[in-house]
């Protein structure tokens, strides 16, 4: 399930990938490649699943002796860590192929729920599981996790949507 | 004879469904990856509490035990997503080398399992009274964590890497 689409494929409307002078050092081991996913994957097992403790919290399920916010204190940290790892190497990993995943709907989709998961977590999610919410927290909790599997379904997607490009969006 | 039930059952109407399909089998690929993060996020957690690395201002048997279920049901659908990925191309699993180490990285948490169950994770509380983490609950987060890391690069190579078919069928004696 090789995620990555034929290097140096032409497409209407950019320069010609060949005669481009600049070579992406990731591309010259096809090892790169898969460790930075499973680095990747590392990062998003720890951000959405730091993220998930909470959410089933507020949903009653699992950690019910502490309060939501005392979990959010305890993960904070590392939610953020596995943010980051999982953002940055995602950058290395689109800076592969960047025309691929471009033109790759599953991509667009996964970015824009990505956005929308991030944005969530660090405004309403927040104000939500800080101050123990009882009554919006079940909804608050099923809204964050629902943004989050669109987010792997979105990433699982990009490899199985290759042939699908779409040319004309260029 | 393992060969021979690889080949049969990738060939049976359900397998072969899956194999063929557009949409099921991403959709079980990622299944399985939500599941790894949700079950491996725990895992993740419990490990980095006993290091004292993490959640450190709840008791570790708070972590351990509350987590302990919802881990079983995270890893009861990574490998359910699992077993229905592996059926649908049975025969390429069979000789893809990064498989047979993941099956052996299983086998090593069972084995984990039974080692550490009675002397560390059946034990949270007794280490909450005395305040303090002793060293084999530390060798066994440092282990589970490299076993837990090493399954999922596996898992990730099974997806690259070519099978050298004649060379790894005579080194596999079943």
């Amino acid at each position: 399930m090789d995620s990555r689409g034929p290097i140096g494929q032409n497409v209407p409307g950019l320069p010609n990938a060949h005669s481009m002078p600049i070579t992406n050092p990731l591309n010259a081991s096809p090892l790169v490649f898969p460790v930075l996913e499973c680095i990747h994957i590392a990062g998003f097992a720890l951000s959405v699943g730091t993220i998930a403790i909470v959410d089933f919290r507020l949903l009653g399920i699992g950690m019910r002796r502490e309060t939501p916010s005392q979990l959010d204190r305890d993960t904070f940290y590392w939610t953020l860590g596995g943010i980051s790892l999982m953002v940055f190497t995602g950058l290395l990993l689109f800076s592969s192929d960047p025309d691929m995943y471009y033109l790759n709907i599953a991509f667009d989709l996964k970015m824009f729920f990505l956005l929308l998961a991030i944005v969530f977590h660090y405004t309403i999610h927040r104000k939500a599981v800080r101050s123990d919410a009882a009554g919006g927290g079940k909804l608050v909790a099923c809204v964050s996790l629902a943004l989050w599997l669109c987010v792997v379904f979105g990433g699982i997607f990009i490899g199985f949507l290759n042939s699908t490009l779409d040319i004309d969006k260029v | 004879m393992i060969l021979r039930f690889a080949q049969w059952i990738q060939l049976t109407d359900f397998f072969t469904y899956l194999r063929g399909s557009s949409y099921t089998y991403p959709v079980i690929l990622s299944l399985h990856m939500t599941a790894i993060a949700l079950f491996g996020g725990m895992i993740l957690m419990t490990d980095l509490r006993l290091l004292g690395l993490a959640m450190t201002s709840r008791p570790a048997s708070h972590v351990m035990d509350q987590l302990r279920v919802p881990k079983r049901f995270g890893f009861l659908l990574v490998a359910t997503c699992g077993i229905l990925m592996l059926g649908s191309k049975a025969e390429e699993y069979y000789y893809n080398a990064f498989f047979r180490a993941k099956l052996v990285l299983l086998l090593l948490v069972a084995v984990h399992a039974l080692i550490f169950r009675g002397s560390v994770y059946n034990r949270a509380a007794e280490f909450d009274r005395t305040g303090q983490i002793p060293g084999r609950a530390k060798l066994a987060a440092v282990l589970s964590l490299l076993l837990w890391i090493g399954i999922a690069c596996m898992g990730r190579g099974i997806g690259y890497i070519e099978p050298p078919w004649g060379i790894q069928a005579r080194l596999w004696p079943f």
